[in-house]
């Protein structure tokens, strides 16, 4: 898997002196409210976002990803709240903005591709409606002839063949991978300056993903689309993001430049995550090694730093137990402005620069 | 599309054909002397005699059963020795007041279920879900017979604001001219809006009660299945499209969630059928039900039998019609993929 | 260890087993109100049948000219009706017929059916075929016209009411044991053709079992409130249980043409029992497959 991520995107790496955010949050915090307790599903995340920038976003599952990228497009539906944090798109706080404001936004400005095509595609309405539905909505100028030749076009754009005819079929009658694309059509359909991408080519196949994910490429790449892309994926991101966010338990617990994460993870739940990826030249020295013990219990969380529990760095020292652990710069490699949330960050940093030291 | 509809017919012919011999050994098989049963415990020897003649007991039993279909298709449903009619002249006089009340009682029904499953799921407020929903149980669980009673005194005995058991009109109202039979509709027809209010008046607790079950198995259904859908992606697909909440829901939700409860459409209309038997007789309503009540009271079992054979026959015709209609409403069944076109 | 001593602990162990796993249950309905309801409600009709006409012992049948439609006293805390039978002592005679009625169906009713759906899952082919056209044919009916069928055909009274009830109850029973052991064996064919042949019909019934032993029960509850509502509508019509039997559907007739000139509680009581016995089965039924189906979560 390639690791060039610098060919693509205005803004390769981080910037942070680059003051022209499309999208910036700050201390989103969410939560699900039920009888047994609340779950802090996201627990203060911040994120930023140049124009045609592509920022990924890698974790377990139930590490609030999702959760994540719901409550910036205010999607969070009860049990789920957003219970604070900012979310700054072109300039204005859409967090506060009500729900019928929020019409004017979603979709037009910042819209979003769900995992699985299957079900993210009423089965009782054609593609067309579907495609014109968001359309109308936005470009209601447009007239109904008008947004079906847009949909006509857009699907053509998403290399769906025979579009002009495929348009009135129904969501079963596309496979999966032309489902996505129909996704993603939708999406892009009123040239929004933020898409939000969750877990986009997972529910496919491994060489439908590769086309999806190139198809994407391109899109993103011709309007100028800044891309939030959230996976579990390490490949997709190496290939696809300029910046990695690793979220664990509803904290980014490191950001880097994707190449700089690849080369230096600083967070230890970062280098676990990438030493458990399958790389083929590795496969004969026996199993995969896998990340011991499980994500904390957000509806309890304890003092102290959340991956204490499977980390094999801070065994034993009392720091980790007791106090969450702050974002730390990681000063010295790459392009700056990456961070990790580990009391050890600093060290790590050290070794890293030691290491390239000598080496060099 | 065709072969659908071909094997949903095929089936429901099965189905009507094991009915059909199930009727005819409980009705004709299995009672003693089946010409007594229907000329009743009063009848004389020759009208007996008579009975045994038209139903050639002496044949042999594939004869008599291929006479008695025979027969139900002919529409010779037997002969009402109470009334000294043909029953199915009986029951062609008395079914547009069991149509009309049953209409209204399923537009009740409906319209409730719809109403009370969007506000036990849309808004998400678990006391009213949970106030609705134990409402629902007992619709499930009351006798619509008794309901009927108590109604009536409440609103009637009590209350005095409701007309008592009279029946389709008061009894001074005249019925107004005949073009479909239902009350309310001719009264609309001719412009005799006096009518038509006394005629809504007296519609209006029996349709209420006969409705109350229905009510309930539609709203519990409707209500699991807006909860599945409001549950699925493409809602919040709709809802990344900068779609109203309400709208999403409207366009999305409610489609869906009606189509799985198209099928209880058979178990609506057994539970109208039964509940006219139960709820007829209670307000006086010359309908079909009380009909059949009055002929077990009578003893006159001609036309017990013929409500019998009717409502089976309609209910599986009612089954076949709402399977089939399924299959066309949804475009999963409806249409093949497009690539084998 | 003597052998003896060994018996008793094994004895003991499985009595104190049976305790806990008693206590479990019981922890399941307390934290659960619906279900406490539902239970509590069963237990108190329960009690109402069996000790009911004990406490009371007033005659059930007992015409009493000089006292008729005597509003509910001390004396008589349901009134009486209209022949001055004591409303009480036949709501009470009342309950037992129903529970005994509901008791019955469901009895019945699953026996037959479940053994239909044995049959017809574990031979299939026509075996199949035969079986599910008859269950078929019990399904053209709506349940009350087929229990109307039954009871003229085979003559009026309690007990053809209650085969009349048992008939249109057959197939959901009949139906649910079919596709679970259809599921089970399309699941085990495959290894089992593998393994031994004989084996195949154990290892279907040890698969079976377990999922039947709760679905079963389910449909059980809600059958059993549809068997005594149907009942009581037989009754009402006059087809069920015949005068001067005190059972519910039929007592709500006795009540019918007094209930707007003041003689409400002939009807009322018999009516509120149907109901509470009717609620009670599909409260448990609705409850218990919450709890067995957590995908059917069906709170907001």
């Amino acid at each position: 898997m390639s690791t060039s991520v610098a060919e693509h995107g205005q803004g390769a790496g981080l910037s942070p002196e680059h003051g022209g955010h499309v999208l910036r949050v700050a201390g989103l915090q969410s939560e699900f409210r039920s009888r047994r307790g609340t779950v802090k599903a996201v627990r203060a995340v911040s994120l930023e976002l140049e124009p045609g920038q592509r920022v990924g976003i890698v974790g377990e599952s139930g590490s609030g990803k999702s959760a994540f990228a719901l409550s910036v497009l205010g999607l969070l539906e009860p049990p789920g709240y957003v219970v604070g944090g900012e979310v700054i798109l072109n300039g204005r706080n859409i967090a506060e903005l009500d729900d019928r404001q929020m019409q004017t936004v979603r979709g037009k400005e910042i819209s979003i591709v769900f995992q699985d095509p299957m079900s993210a595609l009423n089965p009782v309405k054609t593609i067309g409606q579907q495609i014109t539905e968001t359309i109308r909505k936005h470009q209601p100028q447009l007239g109904k002839k008008g947004a079906r030749a847009a949909a006509i076009e857009l699907l053509r754009d998403v290399e769906v063949p025979a579009a002009g005819r495929r348009i009135d079929d129904y969501p079963h009658q596309y496979s999966g991978g032309m489902r996505q694309r129909v996704m993603i059509a939708i999406a892009l359909a009123n040239q929004p300056n933020v898409l939000i991408a969750d877990e986009p080519t997972t529910a496919l196949d491994v060489t439908t993903q590769a086309q999806v994910l190139t198809l994407l490429d391109r899109l993103v790449t011709e309007r100028g689309t800044a891309v939030i892309l959230i996976t579990h994926n390490l490949g997709i991101v190496a290939q696809f993001c300029d910046v990695v966010y690793v979220m664990y338990a509803g904290r980014v617990v490191e950001r880097a430049a994707t190449a700089d994460l690849f080369a230096h993870p600083v967070h230890p739940y970062t280098e676990a995550l990438l030493r458990a990826v399958p790389r083929p030249d590795q496969l004969a020295q026996g199993p995969l090694p896998s990340i011991p013990g499980a994500p904390p219990n957000l509806a309890e969380v304890a003092p102290g730093c959340s991956f204490e529990s499977r980390c094999p760095l801070g065994r034993g020292h009392k720091l980790c137990r007791t106090e969450v652990p702050v974002s730390t710069a990681a000063i010295g490699f790459g392009s700056g402005g990456a961070t990790a949330e580990c009391h050890f960050a600093k060290e790590r940093v050290a070794e890293y620069l030691d290491g390239d030291a000598t080496t060099a | 599309m065709l072969k659908l509809v071909l094997t949903r017919t095929a089936a429901s012919l099965v189905a009507i054909f094991g009915a059909s011999i199930l009727a005819f050994v409980l009705l004709r098989v299995a009672p003693a002397d089946p010409a007594r049963l229907l000329a009743g415990p009063f009848a004389t020897e020759e009208v007996v005699e008579a009975q045994r003649v038209a139903l050639g007991l002496k044949d042999s039993l594939v004869s008599q059963y291929f006479r008695y279909i025979g027969d139900f298709f002919q529409g010779d449903w037997g002969f009402s020795f109470s009334v000294g009619r043909p029953v199915i002249d009986q029951i062609g006089s008395r079914l547009p007041a069991s149509i009309e009340l049953g209409l209204y009682a399923f537009i009740f029904a409906l319209v409730g279920a719809v109403i009370c499953a969007l506000l036990a799921t849309y808004r998400r407020r678990r006391a009213v879900d949970h106030t609705i929903n134990g409402f629902a149980l007992f619709g499930l669980g009351t006798p619509p017979f008794w309901l009927a009673l108590i109604v009536l005194l409440v609103f009637f005995g009590i209350l005095d604001i409701l007309p008592g058991p009279e029946g389709r009109l008061s009894p001074r109202q005249e019925a107004p001219p005949e073009v479909t039979r239902m009350y309310t509709i001719d009264a609309l027809l001719a412009g005799q809006l006096g009518t038509f209010f006394d005629a809504g008046k007296h519609l209006l607790l029996p349709a209420l009660v006969l409705g109350f079950a229905p009510w309930a198995f539609f709203f519990r259904l409707l209500r699991a299945s807006l909860l599945e859908v409001s549950g699925e992606q493409y809602l919040a697909t709709a809802r990344s499209k900068g779609i109203r909440r309400w709208t999403a829901f409207r366009r999305h939700a409610l489609p869906n969630a009606f189509l799985p409860t198209l099928t209880a459409a058979g178990l609506i209309f057994a539970a109208l059928l039964a509940g006219s038997v139960l709820v007829e007789s209670v307000y006086q309503w010359p309908g079909l039900g009380a009909l059949v009540r009055d002929g077990v009271i009578e003893q006159d079992y001609a036309v017990v039998q013929a409500f019998i054979l009717i409502g089976a026959f309609a209910y599986v015709v009612v089954n076949l019609v709402v399977d089939i209609l399924y299959g066309v409403i949804d475009p999963r069944t409806r249409t093949g993929s497009a690539v084998t076109k | 260890m003597s052998a003896a001593a060994q018996a008793r602990t094994t004895w003991f162990e499985r009595f104190a087993g049976s305790i806990r796993a008693l206590m479990r249950v019981l922890r399941i309905i307390v934290r659960d109100p619906g279900l406490a309801f539902a239970v509590g409600l069963i237990l108190l009709l329960g009690l109402i049948a069996v000790l009911g006409p004990v406490v009371w012992n007033k005659d059930p049948l007992e015409i009493d000219i000089g006292n008729i439609l005597a509003p509910p006293s001390a004396s008589s805390p349901m009134g009486t009706d209209d022949v001055g039978r004591d409303v009480f002592a036949r709501f009470n005679q009342g309950a037992r017929i129903s529970l005994a009625v509901g008791a019955a169906v469901v009895v019945i009713a699953g026996t037959v059916g479940v053994l239909i759906g044995i049959a017809a899952g574990v031979f299939g082919r026509w075996v199949d075929a035969a079986l599910m056209r008859m269950v078929d044919a019990l399904l053209a009916f709506p349940a009350l016209v087929l229990a109307m069928a039954v009871t003229v055909g085979l003559g009026i009274g309690l007990k053809t009411a209650t085969v009349g009830i048992i008939l249109p109850s057959i197939p959901f029973y009949a139906r649910l044991m079919r596709s679970e052991v259809i599921q089970v064996r399309s699941a085990v064919y495959v290894e089992a053709a593998a393994a031994l042949g004989a084996k195949r019909g154990r290892i279907i019934a040890r698969h079976v079992f377990p999922n039947a032993m709760t679905s079963v029960p389910i449909l059980a509850a809600a059958n059993f409130g549809f068997a005594i509502l149907t009942m009581a509508a037989l009754g009402f019509v006059g087809l069920g249980a015949q005068v001067p039997t005190p059972e519910w559907g039929t007592m709500i007739t006795e009540g019918q043409q007094y209930i707007v000139t003041g003689g409400w509680w002939v009807s009322l009581f018999p009516g509120i029992g149907v109901l509470l016995a009717v609620v009670a089965g599909s409260l448990l039924a609705d409850r218990a497959r919450d709890m067995v189906d957590p995908r059917r979560e069906r709170d907001i």
